[in-house]
């Protein structure tokens, strides 16, 4: 390792310690002194002694003798610097170590000065000795810069433990000096401080700043002086642990105080402010890596232990709409990790009741009238889905909470009770739709029904039953379609879409259809117009329109069997006969409950145009032959069934068109019903044409029959398609497999479902396993 | 205006002296549907009305195109199916499905 040959071969100018120590130190004094500013000359001048110093050095080894002998005083640290710098050719320990003594003695004077001090003395006193001894430790690095390059890199490379560049030499001096005899007394002065800041007082913080910047300089990696980055263990160790218990005692109390005189509400402003003044003390005069601790130290004092009470007042806060508090509380407790979970809680129940107690509120109106009961359903929406928006901060989870509590209060409520039916809502909201669509004095603009159209896709979406939606809404839709009620044909087409998208393309198919029929029916009626002009033959005094629906997409039941007056007929077969020439393969099947016309009397004082149905023309027009029949003697002639007749006869009798001697109720079969000569009305044009009572309840049963069957399809479907998939399933797999492939369009009951399955075994689609209990496969 | 009614009570009396009510106007409705004996396509299982299961998967998209597309066949005994569904069928076996007769196409729908 050693080549002492090789250093002394190399000769150079050769320069003892002892010759430029007495100046170095001079000026070292300088520096430390501050009284005035170094000029440049004189730091080059003591650069260039460090300089010479250390390159002589290389021949030390051979002329150490003559210079030992000059040095008498420094003889046994001569020998040492020999012994550490022999492999190494390098050599400044004897310097190095009359800096370290330097700082030493510097210290340990100052230290005697401050050890007595206490409060902001001590600060005042810490923090300017620090600045002053920081910036004068780092001029003298920069003085000593050949010395760290050279012989102190090379130390280190070695392993060396407790050899530093100058700048940290000083830093670790001031630790194991200054900082360790007073760092408690001054820790203590800061929190003092920090803590007269909270109470409301104003600090000077460049005292705090001043020692934390200290602290956090000290920490210096030991184990690898040359390693970048902080490290912060003098600043953890003496201060922010002392620091966070302090915290942590000081808000436990002031919280405790505060919230047993103030409400909740005062607590969450005082919380937040607080909050907000930690974090500033953090960026003011704290270390960075306090803020997490600090913050989450804060949350836990101010906010986790008082979660309780947190609970309790959002409920109140609910109650009483205070969104800017809720808001508030919103933002305090999501810093918590499980403190939202019983929020979310209170306000999914809080929701429901209100959604709950708005309909109660409406009563009978709710169930009779669906705008109301849209519109209330929607204003609690509203207010809700605002309040998650605003006050918390559209939060996945109160999202999730405010559609739960729709759900509920939407599908089950005092209205959905009272009628006993699950599907009350989407009928009522079908019907709304068909407020809204059809044509009335009242329709709203363009424009104003998208919105509402929009408004009522929100209610849809937490509809349960939508399947009850679509027959419901398929029925009326037909209606409009079918007598041309419709306020606006975009707004239809606008209605579908929005539902192809909620539902997908089956569950608008039909409608989509039907849609396409009323086109196709316009375009037949010119056809036919064309024809009959062009057959001047065929006309006929009766103005004849169709429309011509496909079977299986309409909602419209087969009307009752009756006997067409004989003036339709003529229309019926000429029609039948040129749609046969137009398509082929196909026939037609005539709705005549869904036909209206209009007649003229010529047997009153005015002569009034009658609105009415096809079976009050066959009643009426048997009056052209005479002037009084008998109930029996007109169920013959028109072949209409007597319980129908009853109440075509009741319209005709409250319109004064027909008379008899009996109640209405009483009708038998020879009563005699005349037509009333006398009848008169204000209005020259009347509409007559009103819906039988059973035919609107026939409609009703058959609509709540077919969502039934359906179902039992839908369901039947399903099984199939998850047992072909599954090849065996269990039981309870089945269902919930079931239910959840058909949770969009409805909730079948379980028991439906068990019912379905047995068909299926029955129908040889599926069968029970053999030794496994409740387990079925498919039959392919 | 006493007189304009007695002239069209007049009027009605003299040109049609026995009608009492004369029909103006009839704006009906009516449902077409295949004239097939069997509504059910013996083929897909799926109801001639509606399009066959084929076009029905390739179509779901776009319905539109569906019109006239999937068109019902009459044999010349009279059995109906699926256009689609029955040129299929008569690659493999040309006979009625349902009655084992020589299949001919008796019409299509249109």
């Amino acid at each position: 390792m050693a080549r002492p040959n090789f250093s002394s071969n190399s000769g150079l100018k050769n320069i003892n310690l002892e010759e430029i120590w007495a100046d170095l130190e001079e000026g070292i004094k300088q520096i430390y002194k501050r009284e005035q500013k170094m000029a440049v000359p004189r730091y080059m001048q003591l650069y260039t002694h460090v300089y010479n110093y250390c390159t002589s050095v290389h021949q030390q080894p051979t002329l150490r003798n003559a210079g030992n002998s000059k040095t008498v005083r420094r003889g046994g640290q001569g020998v040492q610097q020999q012994a550490a710098t022999g492999g190494a050719q390098l050599v400044g320990l004897e310097l190095y170590k009359r800096l370290k003594d330097f700082l030493q003695k510097y210290l340990e004077q100052l230290e005697g000065k401050g050890v007595d001090l206490m409060g902001e003395d001590v600060l005042t006193f810490y923090t300017k000795e620090w600045a002053e001894y920081q910036f004068s430790s780092k001029v003298l690095n920069g003085v000593c810069a050949y010395l760290n390059r050279h012989w102190v890199r090379r130390e280190c490379e070695e392993g060396r433990k407790d050899v530093y560049e100058i700048y940290q030499l000083a830093l670790v001096t001031w630790r194991d000096n200054l900082f360790k005899k007073l760092n408690k007394q001054v820790t203590n002065a800061v929190l003092k401080l920090i803590e007269s800041e909270r109470n409301g007082d104003t600090i000077n913080s460049s005292l705090v700043s001043g020692v934390i910047n200290c602290y956090v300089e000290l920490g210096l990696n030991e184990d690898d002086p040359q390693a970048k980055g902080q490290n912060l263990k003098v600043y953890k160790d003496s201060f922010e642990n002392q620091f966070l218990q302090d915290t942590e005692q000081y808000y436990t109390r002031e919280s405790d105080e505060f919230l047993s005189i103030n409400p909740v509400t005062e607590y969450m402003k005082r919380v937040e402010q607080r909050l907000n003044e930690e974090k500033k003390r953090v960026q003011v005069y704290l270390h960075e890596s306090t803020q997490i601790p600090l913050a989450s130290k804060c949350e836990s004092v101010l906010i986790h232990k008082h979660l309780d009470a947190f609970r309790v007042e959002f409920q109140n806060l609910l109650n009483s709409d205070k969104n800017d508090d809720l808001a508030r509380m919103y933002m305090l407790v999501s810093r918590t990790s499980d403190g939202l979970t019983d929020l979310k809680q209170a306000l999914e129940y809080h929701i429901n009741n209100q959604g709950q107690q708005a309909i109660d509120k409406c009563g009978e109106a709710a169930s009779n009238d669906p705008k109301i009961y849209v519109q209330t359903i929607l204003e609690v929406h509203m207010k809700f889905n605002n309040l998650v928006i605003t006050a918390f901060s559209n939060d996945s989870g109160f999202v999730a909470a405010l559609d739960k509590a729709c759900n509920k209060f939407i599908n089950s409520n005092c209205v959905t009770l009272a009628s006993k039916n699950e599907s009350r809502s989407p009928e009522l909201l079908a019907k709304y739709c068909d407020i809204l669509l059809k044509k009335s004095s009242k329709n709203p603009e363009e424009a104003e029904l998208e919105d509402t159209l929009n408004h009522v896709m929100i209610v849809f979406k937490y509809i349960t039953d939508k399947d009850v939606f679509q027959k419901f809404y398929s029925k009326m839709l037909a209606k409009r379609l079918v007598f041309h009620m419709s306020a606006s044909d975009d707004a239809e087409a606008s209605m579908i879409s929005k539902l192809k998208q909620a539902c997908g393309f089956e569950y608008t198919s039909k409608l989509q259809r039907m849609f396409q029929d009323i086109g196709l029916s316009k375009d037949l009626n010119e056809k036919y117009k064309q024809f009959l002009t062009d057959n001047a033959q065929l006309s006929s005094k009766i103005d004849f329109s169709i429309q011509v629906l496909s079977s299986g997409s309409w909602p419209f039941v087969q009307s009752s069997q009756f006997r067409l007056p004989s003036e339709l007929e003529q229309s019926v077969q000429r029609f039948n006969s040129f749609y046969a020439k137009l398509h082929s393969g196909r026939k037609l099947n005539w709705l005549y409950n869904m036909c209206k016309g209009e007649m003229t009397t010529n047997c009153f004082r005015n002569r009034y145009i009658l609105q009415t149905n096809t079976f009050q023309m066959a009643v009426l027009l048997q009056y052209n032959e005479q002037m009084k029949w008998t109930f029996q003697q007109l169920m013959d002639n028109t072949e209409i069934s007597q319980d129908n007749l009853q109440q075509i006869l009741g319209i005709l009798f409250k319109v004064r068109l027909l008379e008899c001697d009996v109640d209405e109720n009483q009708l038998t079969a020879d009563t005699d019903v005349t037509l009333n000569t006398n009848f008169k009305n204000k209005k020259l044009r009347i509409n007559i044409n009103f819906p039988l009572k059973s035919e609107q309840k026939a409609e009703q049963e058959v609509t709540h029959k077919h969502i039934e069957e359906d179902r039992k399809m839908l369901i039947q479907a399903a099984i199939v398609r998850i047992m072909k998939m599954r090849k065996a399933l269990n039981h309870t797999q089945l269902v919930t497999e079931v239910l959840n492939q058909l949770s969009t369009r409805f909730k079948p009951k379980v028991q439906i479902i068990k019912k379905c399955i047995d068909i299926l075994i029955e129908k040889e689609y599926l069968e029970r396993m053999e030794g496994q209990k409740d387990t079925y496969s498919y039959v392919a | 205006m006493s007189e304009d009614n007695d002239k069209t009570s007049y009027d009605s009396d003299s040109s049609k002296p026995d009608k009492m009510f004369t029909l103006k106007k009839w704006n009906s409705v009516a449902m077409w549907s295949w004239d097939v004996e069997c509504e059910i396509c013996a083929i897909c299982r799926v109801q001639v009305m509606d399009a066959c299961l084929r076009c029905q998967a390739e179509s779901k998209k776009d319905i539109q195109s569906k019109d006239g597309a999937c068109v019902v066949v009459w044999g010349e005994c009279n059995h109906s199916f699926h256009h689609c569904c029955m040129s299929l069928w008569v690659k493999q076996n040309n006979r009625c499905p349902l009655c084992q007769q020589e299949w001919s196409i008796q019409r299509l729908s249109s």
